[in-house]
């Protein structure tokens, strides 16, 4: 049985924060023309992907790999943030 | 110098304007075939595929003593709720670059944010496309004379690829060229 590692307090309220400025950050360069004009499972993973920026799951709801999906985030000018 | 790639900073990378520096700052890059089997996209294939081609990315063998490493991670990160979803291939690289030695690079959110805590794996190095650009500096592969440069070139990156940079980590890797600037 391996033990779980956590993070200490103060890296998640840092986490927490950067996490909500990133999301913003993602829905206002958005192209939402674009993404509204997509059919229903790849919108679905492009506003995933807005809300969480979670790349890997975004191209699984959209059953793509990490690069398919990539384009797509590419085109709705939906940024990457690090 | 070495380093071990996830999909996330190939792909980025794939699309920048000078991509071409990866290869004069790397000697060898590792890549996982678990990896590789994620860039599905033209720019991304087309540019892994000149990489491979060239010598300077190979397949990283996997062994069993790696796979048992992976599974001990996996059980102490993968089910935190407060971490980005970690998934086998980024892991998979973190684990690469701890037992190779090799730099990380990677855009992954929470593969950066488990090098933060982790007791083991904060001595892995990571790079994301800002460190590298501002690594190419220290090398003499980028030629800047001002930190205004520097950040055009940053700013360039950010177009290509349609990537920001966080904005504390910017500033820390600002602070680090304009002191180099200053020598």
């Amino acid at each position: 049985m391996v033990e779980e590692i956590e993070p200490p307090l103060e890296l998640i309220q840092e986490w927490e924060k950067e996490d909500e400025e990133f999301k913003e950050m993602r829905r206002s360069k958005a192209d939402w023309e674009f993404i509204n004009a997509q059919p229903p499972h790849i919108r679905a993973a492009l506003i995933y992907f807005i809300e969480r920026g979670d790349i890997y799951k975004a191209a699984r709801v959209a059953d793509m790999t990490v690069g398919e999906f990539d384009d797509y985030r590419y085109k709705a000018r939906i940024p990457n943030i690090t | 110098m070495r380093g071990v790639a996830d999909a996330c900073f190939l792909i980025d990378w794939s699309r920048y304007r000078r991509r071409d520096l990866l290869e004069k700052l790397f000697n060898l890059i590792l890549i996982h075939e678990e990896t590789l089997l994620q860039l599905r996209s033209p720019p991304a294939i087309e540019y892994t595929s000149s990489l491979l081609a060239s010598g300077l990315l190979r397949l990283y063998p996997w062994s069993s003593d790696d796979e048992k490493q992976y599974n001990k991670l996996r059980e102490e990160v993968s089910l935190d709720p407060r971490l980005p979803s970690l998934e086998r291939p980024d892991l998979l690289c973190l684990v690469i670059a701890h037992r190779t030695g090799s730099i990380l690079l990677s855009e992954n959110l929470g593969v950066l944010r488990v090098t933060q805590f982790h007791p083991l794996y904060s001595r892995v190095k990571v790079w994301t496309s800002l460190e590298v650009l501002e690594n190419s500096v220290y090398s003499g592969l980028t030629d800047i004379d001002s930190l205004d440069e520097f950040l055009e070139i940053v700013r360039e990156y950010e177009e290509d690829a349609r990537h920001i940079f966080n904005k504390k980590r910017l500033d820390t890797v600002a602070k680090r060229v304009s002191e180099w600037l200053r020598r």
